[in-house]
This record gives C-alpha cells, structure tokens and sequence, in this order.
C-alpha cells in the first residue's frame, strides 16, 4: 500500500480541524506497522482512511496499484470485503451469531456458499485454538477468545492487509501479548501487512516499523523518552520537564510526574531503565 | 445473512413480543370483526337453513324475514298448495316480540307453527319436544340458561303465558331469538283471522325448486316465491349491506394499525442494530446485504404476527360462544385472504423503511466514541 | 459532533413515535365511544321530537324498535277517555327492508296522521303525505341513493312517490320512512291496526300519574317516553356492546405495546448510562421513575394529540357517510386521560424489566 501527501480536515471557516496532515507512508507485504501517538493525533482519522472506511481530504491511497482512496463509495465494499481485515478494540462480534457464525457470515459475504463458508470458518477457528468454542456466543467467550475470533474473521477472505485498532485495550496482559504474537506470525507467516494503531508499548516488541503521529504528522521516533511515572512517550526536544537522577536523564510529560518522581526517585527507578524500553507500570 | 436476520429476531425477546403481538392485534380486529359479522350472517339465515322448506312464499314484494313483516291470506295457502310440483305447504305465523322468561326480557322472532308442520320446526332440540302443541312454548336453551329457567317453568310471549316444553339449540344471535308456539295460539293472540307470515312449500321428489317457485308467482297472485338458497341469501345480503361500511373503517385502522406497528419495531430494530450494521459494513457487506437481514426481519415478524393473530382468533371464535351465549365469530377463507394480503403489504412496507437508515449509515461509526 | 446531533433527532423521532402511538390508540378508543353515543342519539331521535310525553304500546312491549306492537282495538278512544290525557296520536310502525340499487337498506316504517301527529318533525324539502301513495323519505337516504322529490320508491310490492324529504332521522342502522296511517294499514294487510299511542298530557298534569292511570286499562302498558327510549338504548347496548368492547381492549394494547416499545428501545440504548446511575448508588425506584416520567409524558401529549384527532377523524367519517354519527363528549377527554395514563403505567413496564436486570458492572465494561 502506498499512501501519499494524506490529510483530513474536518469543518469548514474558523472551526476547521486538521486531524491529518500530508502523511505519506508504504507498507509492504508481511511487514507489521506499528502507529502510536497521543490520544487526539489523528492515528484513529489515519487508520479509518487507510482501511477505506473514509474519504480522504487530499492525498492518495493506492492498493496494489490500484487508487482506492477515490473509489466511489458503491465500489468500497468490494475492497474492504477482500482485501482488508478488521480487528478492533471492542471486538465487535455480532451478539446474537456464535463465534462459527460471526466467521461464516463474513465468509459468505464474498459469495461463498453456506457450507463452504462454515467450513472456512471452522477451519481457520480451529487454527486459533477455538475448536471448543465454535458454538459459543460471544457474551460466553473470554476477551482473549473474542479477539481470536475477530482475527479469524478478519482472515477468512483472505486480505493483504490487516488493520488493528487497540487490538489489546481491552486484554489482560498475558492474553494481550499472545495476540500480539499471533498477529506478528500472521504477517510474516501469510505475508500479509498488519497495521496496528495503540497505545500498548509491549507492542513495539513485535513490530518492524514504529511510526508516531502527533497533531496529525510523523514524527521522527528516534528521539522519544518514556515518562518513567506514567509511562507517555515524551519527546525529548520538546520535553519541559526533565530531571538528572544518578547519572541518567529523565524525561516527564507534566510537571505532576517530575515532581511525583523526585519525591520518591527509587520507586520509579527500580530495575534498569534505559530510554526507549518499554516497563512495566505498577498494576494500577 | 438470512441466519443474522433471524438470530437477531430472536435475540430480543421484548421486542420480538411487541412487534409480533402488534401484528397480531391488528390482523384480529380485522379478523374478529369480520368473523362476527359473518357468525350474525349464519345465525340470522339459521332458521331458513334449517327449514327443510324448498321454497319460502311470503307476501308480495318481500323478499327478507328478518326487519320485515309479511301477510299473506290463507286463501293463498290453497293456491299455492294446487301448483303443481307442490308437495306440501307449511304456513307459519311470524312477528318479532318480547319473550319475557324470569326478570329477562329477549326480543325474539316468534313462529307459529302448524300442529304437524313438515317444515319451519326447530332443528336442534336439545330437551323436552320441538312441537309446541297449544299452550306450549319452545324457546332458546340460551335463553332459558340465561334466565335460569327450564323445562316446566312458564315464559311470557304475546302478552299470554305459556309452559315451555322444549329447548331448542341454535336459534339465537347477536340480538335475538327465536321462540316457537302453536299457530294456533298465535292466531288467537295476535293475527288477524285467516292471516298467515309465510309459506314453507316442499316440492316432490324430482321437481327442481326455482322452477317450481317461479311456477307459483305465475299462478298466484300476490305473492314471491323464493327458493331456500335465495332467500337464506337475502338475509345475510341484510346484515353484510349494514355491516359494510363499518366493517371497512374497522378494516382500515386495523391495517393502519399493524403497518404503525411493524415500521416502528423495524425502526427501532434497526437503529437498535446500528452498531453491528457499521461493523459489517466496515467489514464489506454491501447496503444490499443488510437490506437482505433486515427484510427477512421483517417478514419473519409479520408471518408470526399472521399466525398469531390467526391464533388468538380461532381461540377467541371457540370461547366466546362459551361465555357470551348470543355471540360468535367465523373465521372465513375470505377473511383469511384479506389478513394475508394486509401483512405482505405490513411486511413489504416494513422491509423497505430502513433503506435510508442503512444507506446512510458510516461505516465509520465503528469508531464512535474514539 | 455528528453522532450526537444524530441522538437528539433520534430523541424527538422517539417521542414523536410513542405520542403517535398512544395518540392513535386514543383516536380510536374515543371514536368507538363516540359511535355508541352517536347510535344512541339517532335510536331515540323520534321520541325525542315526537309529541307528547306518554307512549302506549300493546302490554308486554316496551321498546319502541325491536318489537311488533299491536294494540286491541279500541284501545284509542279508551286512552283518550282517561282523565288528563290532552291528545292522542296513533302510529303503525313495522320494520321494513328496502331494496335500494341492489343494496338492502332496513327502514323503520312509520305510518301517521299529520293531523294528529306522530310523524316527521323537520320537513327539509316537499311536504307531508296527503294521500296513501305519497311518502316522506330521510334526506340523507336519499342522498346516499341519489333520490329526491317526485321519485318512485318500492316498498313491499307497492310504490310510492316522495313528496317530502325528513331531516333528523337517519342512523346508520335504520332511516325512518313516513306513510300515511292508512296506507301502512292497507300494506300490512291490517285495517285499523295500531301499533303506539303518543299521548299528550294536559298542562298541569303529572305524567307519570296519568302512565299509571292508562295503564290499568287490559292489554296495554304505558310509558314515559324516556323509560322507552332507555329500553331501545339498552337493546342497542346488548348489540354493540362485546364487539365495540373487544375493539377497545384491541385499541388499549395496541397503545401500550407502542409506546413500551419506543421507551424500551430507547432504555436499551441508554444502558450504560442507567449502568452509571446505578453503580454511583442510585436504587431501582429511582430508575423506574425516570421511565415512568417518560412514558407518562407520551401518555399526556399522546392523549392530548388523540383527542384532537379523534374530532378530526369524527368529522371526516360523518363528512364521508353521512349517517353515521359520532358524537364526541366532553366528558370523554377525563376518561381518556386516565386511560392514556394506563397505556403509559403499562408501558413502562417493558424497560422496567430491562433496569432491573442491569448490573452496575455494565459501566466498566469499555
């Protein structure tokens, strides 16, 4: 996919709102895309007009040659139904079709018969360990469960690429790192293109490129600090706050975290930090 | 997506009931008043039904038994009797009065009948004797149950008393009965001499009626001939004729009802489903997927509803008699095509309202709340 | 921003759908009513205008419609020799079903003296019969069959000519029809016959004594014209009353299944929200109130707007057919407030069901 000179506004006169601007950006086959940035940098805005579910403002999106970012919206479909998969922070499983359904159905959609669909479903739930559970309704499947259905759904048409917003929001720790990986030997296994949109920083662990957005641009990733209080991502040029303790450099995205920091530096410092590694936080 | 629609259909109890009880309700006020107006039909031709006459002659120009009066001279009998064809001839007396059985007072239609009547006797006797015979009254069992009297006990009719000797079944409607003394009585109490209401003819073995009938309108004077056929029709031609005009104001809210009905449940439904339906657009389905689930939705309600209302009605036409004893419904075949065509345009109608719902639904609402 | 303008319409559509629901279950609740009263009305429309204030009929009768009346002969000068009794006009009257353009069409034949009274008491065009073969015919009947003045009518086996046409004595069910006495007498094959008296009481005289009085004479009973008209109300009652009973508990249901239903989708949508409500320490009650005052406030405006339809409505029906009439009582606005009320409390209980299973846990569920 290869996106070029990408923006996105939003209202018109004095209220106009730039959630994207001029972003460009490829991404090959197997390749696993990791965007991050702050709540309200557009990565969500990004993320629905690459997955064809908005229409840019200016700039082109092209799939395999083919301009999709123009396509008229009877043509959409087509493409999301083919050539993407969906995985999302809710799951969004159809509450009244069990896990076999929710993958047959989308199944189908491409034209599948019935039986053909079932079988597709099936199969591809039974590689996601779900073999238990093919007639269970969502509301009786755990989040780990769900999202493993999602993944299967999103599968069963076979796409190119496979979009992931907040994938592990809404997983406990364990389980959320398990998708993760699951996600990373989809790509490089299937050679598909996975693009994933969080805020989790283990993620970074599994990804080949690590792309920030902030106020609707990339942002050069090479020169971020983590918070070591709240763990944000802050850029160290622009950092306000920063605090020397025992040799290191510390960032802060608030005077709040550097002074909670240099009231008790050894509850924040334990075990080795160094800059740019993810840490696991207190369980809050 | 037909398996979506009918898993969503179902996955809502609450709104399932609503839309299908809905449905239903409207289907049976049509139904049910329908059905009542064709029970009174029935009921009101009852006693020609049964009569076991081939032909009824009544006075001139009158073609109705009920809301009608007739006189006819018993000249006329002998006349009529001397056609030929003619086996036999019943003349009865008949008048609408109050038969007054305990502290109830009913309207009836009183026949008097001849001793040995071949014809225009009750047809279900369910105690005592069918013949009245001087003195004797046969009146509704009903009637009698209603008022707490039987068999013995002494009724009021034409301002005389007399014991009731009979109980006869079938002989009431919504607004009156029948009530049957001797002629005898009859003329004693009421007509002028030598009057009678009406001729019951019986034609012999081979002789067609309507040619028969025609033969006496030739031959006598004053009169119409009708055959049971068309004079049972006439009767009910009455009540459908009276009855049509509120039938068709009942039939139209009824349809307007159950429309109202089906459009806001596939409404609420839909918007209910809003989510879901972005998710599976976000997903690839086609507007014309989704139009798919919601209107097998649409129909699966309305084809319950159908059932439903078909089943409350025939439930309803087997209680209500048992309870209210001079009323009933039957359900027609008639009917029956009416309420099917009003729910396939419920249904029609109700699958197309959320086009524009789900045309204009974002896939992007996926992200609602980000 | 767009979802949540996309709400507030959502809200006013809502509203807008559960006030229709109820208004309409009103519209019709009111017009069934209004039917009835109608009915009444135009049953007891002649005594109402009639002479006199005493109506003698053969003993054992004590509807005026309904039931064939003959009176013994002689009854008349009887009745007129009692003391009090001012005037007496005599009426044969029988039902009779007229073939209209293929169509039957029941009337109330009424057979009267213009001298002595008894007949059509508003001549809107023509005159009154003065002889047997003249006839007074209801105006809206005519009308409805494109008849008038100077046209022939069958009747039994006879015709008549219209010569007038009556106004105020049409009803749905029946019209009333008007001959001279004789001529009914000559069609019923019953010289002399009488079926009612209408007896006027002179001035100063108590009605109900001179009832008493008449009623001693053998094979007659005598009445207040209104304890008549009570009597035919009262069969017309028997009629009407279960089907018009079964379409108002059709019409009720139908209300509250509306209006639950828009409340309870509405609930559902809302779930979280009651969710937080819940989990920051509200109690059921409180909950049950706030869906309570939603469907109480369809009820009220619902009831409002159905009230205005059902005259609306009232006036197109009797616009488009004539001989119905339906009458709306003022009275009837407090009973439907209290039975729009009802849909409402009944309502509430579809969502009722839904906030009562709610766990609080539902708000933590993002």
């Amino acid at each position: 996919m290869l996106v070029s000179d990408l923006s996105k506004r939003f209202g018109s006169g004095p209220t106009e709102v730039t959630a994207v601007r001029g972003v460009s950006m490829d991404i090959d086959p197997g390749e696993v895309v990791l965007i991050m940035g702050p709540s309200g940098s557009g990565k969500t805005t990004l993320l629905m007009m690459l997955g064809a579910l908005l229409k840019p403002t200016e700039g082109t999106i092209r799939l395999n040659g083919q301009v999709i970012s123009e396509l008229s919206e009877g043509k959409l479909p087509m493409v999301r139904l083919h050539q993407f998969g969906f995985i999302f922070q809710d799951f969004n499983l159809l509450s009244a079709l069990t896990a076999l359904e929710n993958v047959a159905l989308v199944a189908s959609l491409s034209g599948r018969k019935n039986g053909e669909a079932s079988r597709k479903a099936q199969e591809l739930l039974s590689q996601l360990g779900l073999q238990e559970r093919l007639h269970f309704l969502p509301e009786k499947l755990s989040g780990g469960e769900k999202q493993r259905v999602a993944i299967a759904r999103a599968l069963v048409n076979d796409p190119a690429i496979l979009f992931a917003d907040e994938p592990t929001a809404n997983l406990d720790s364990k389980i959320g790192h398990e998708i993760m990986r699951l996600l990373r030997s989809i790509a490089k296994e299937q050679g598909r293109s996975v693009v994933i949109v969080s805020h989790d920083q283990r993620i970074k662990d599994i990804a080949d490129r690590v792309l920030w957005l902030e106020d609707g641009q990339f942002k050069d990733m090479i020169r971020l600090a983590t918070d070591p209080v709240c763990g944000m991502s802050v850029e160290q040029d622009e950092a306000a706050h920063r605090l020397d303790y025992r040799g290191e450099r510390y960032y802060f995205c608030a005077r709040g975290c550097l002074e909670e920091f240099a009231a008790t530096p050894e509850r924040f410092t334990a075990g080795n930090e160094r800059i740019g590694l993810t840490r696991s936080l207190p369980d809050l | 997506m037909i398996r979506l629609a009918i898993r969503n259909l179902f996955q809502n109890r609450t709104r399932l009931i609503i839309s299908v009880g809905g449905v239903a309700l409207a289907l049976m006020l049509i139904l049910s008043l329908d059905g009542i107006v064709r029970w009174i039909q029935t009921r009101v031709a009852a006693y020609i039904d049964a009569s076991e006459a081939d032909i009824w002659v009544a006075q001139a120009g009158v073609r109705n038994m009920h809301m009608a009066s007739s006189s006819l001279s018993s000249e006329r009998a002998l006349e009529v009797g001397r056609v030929e064809g003619v086996d036999s001839v019943t003349p009865i007396l008949y008048l609408t009065n109050v038969v007054v059985a305990g502290e109830e007072r009913t309207i009836s239609y009183i026949i008097g009948l001849p001793e040995e009547a071949q014809a225009g006797r009750p047809w279900i006797v369910s105690a005592g004797r069918g013949d009245p015979r001087p003195g004797g009254a046969v009146i509704d069992q009903g009637i009698a149950e209603a008022s707490g009297i039987g068999l013995g006990d002494r009724v009021e009719l034409l301002g005389a008393d007399f014991e009731v000797v009979g109980l006869s079944g079938g002989t009431t409607s919504l607004t009156n009965s029948i009530a049957f003394i001797s002629s005898e009585d009859f003329a004693r109490l009421r007509a002028s001499p030598d009057t009678v209401s009406f001729l019951l003819v019986r034609v012999e073995a081979s002789a067609p009626p309507d040619k028969i009938a025609r033969l006496i309108e030739d031959q006598v004077e004053g009169v119409t001939a009708q055959t049971r056929e068309q004079f049972s029709a006439q009767e009910r031609k009455v009540v459908r004729d009276m009855s049509t005009d509120l039938v068709t104001i009942m039939n139209s809210v009824g349809f307007l009802i159950g429309l109202a009905v089906m459009g806001l449940t596939v409404y609420t439904a839909t918007l209910s489903r809003r989510a879901e339906y972005g998710v599976l657009k976000a997903l690839g389905a086609r507007n014309r997927d989704l139009y798919l689930s919601v209107g097998v939705q649409a129909l699966a309600s309305v084809v319950l509803g159908l059932a439903a209302g078909l089943a409350f009605t025939l439930l309803l036409a087997g209680i209500v008699p048992r309870i209210v004893s001079n009323l009933g419904l039957e359900v027609s075949l008639e009917s029956l095509g009416k309420v099917a065509t009003a729910s396939l345009i419920f249904a029609s109608t109700a699958a197309l309202l959320p086009i524009r719902q789900i045309r204009g639904l974002d896939p992007a609402v996926v992200f609602r709340g980000k | 921003m767009l979802v949540a303008r996309k709400n507030l319409i959502q809200e006013k559509t809502r509203f807008a759908l559960s006030v229709g629901g109820v208004a309409l279950a009103i519209m019709l609740v009111l017009i069934l009513d209004g039917f009835q009263v109608g009915m009444f009305r135009q049953i007891t429309s002649y005594l109402d205008h009639s002479e006199g204030s005493l109506v003698v009929a053969q003993e054992g009768v004590v509807n005026l419609i309904g039931a064939t009346s003959l009176l013994p002969l002689g009854t008349r000068a009887q009745v007129e020799a009692v003391e009090g009794v001012q005037g007496v006009a005599p009426i044969l009257s029988q039902f009779v079903i007229l073939d209209l353009h293929d169509k039957k069409q029941p009337a109330y034949l009424v057979g009267y003296s213009p001298e002595l009274g008894g007949g059509p008491w508003e001549i809107v065009e023509g005159r009154e019969p003065e002889v047997d073969e003249e006839m007074v015919f209801d105006r809206v009947l005519a009308e409805r069959h494109a008849i008038g003045v100077g046209d022939r009518v069958v009747l039994m086996d006879r015709s008549y000519r219209i010569v007038g046409l009556s106004g105020g004595t049409t009803s749905w069910m029946t019209s009333f029809l008007f001959l001279r006495k004789s001529a009914v007498e000559s069609l019923l094959l019953s010289p002399g016959a009488t079926s009612f008296l209408l007896v006027v009481v002179a001035d100063g005289q108590s009605p109900e004594i001179i009832r008493d009085r008449i009623s001693r004479l053998s094979g007659v009973d005598a009445m207040l014209k209104s304890e008549v008209q009570a009597n035919d109300s009262r069969l017309l009652a028997r009629f009407f009353s279960a089907p018009v009973r079964l379409m108002t508990a059709i019409a009720f249901l139908v209300g509250v299944l509306v209006v639950g239903l828009v409340i309870y989708t509405a609930t559902v949508e809302r779930q979280r929200e009651y969710g937080v409500l819940k989990a920051l320490g509200a109690r059921n009650r409180l909950l049950y109130k706030v869906v309570l005052a939603q469907a109480a406030l369809a009820a009220l405006v619902g009831t409002g707007l159905g009230i205005l339809l059902a005259r609306a409505a009232s006036a197109a029906i009797m616009a488009a057919r004539p001989q119905f009439l339906v009458v709306m009582q003022s009275e009837m606005a407090g009973r439907a407030i209290v039975i729009g009320l009802g849909m409402g409390l009944l309502a509430a209980l579809f969502p009722a069901r839904v906030l009562a299973g709610l766990a609080p846990a539902e708000v933590f569920r993002r």
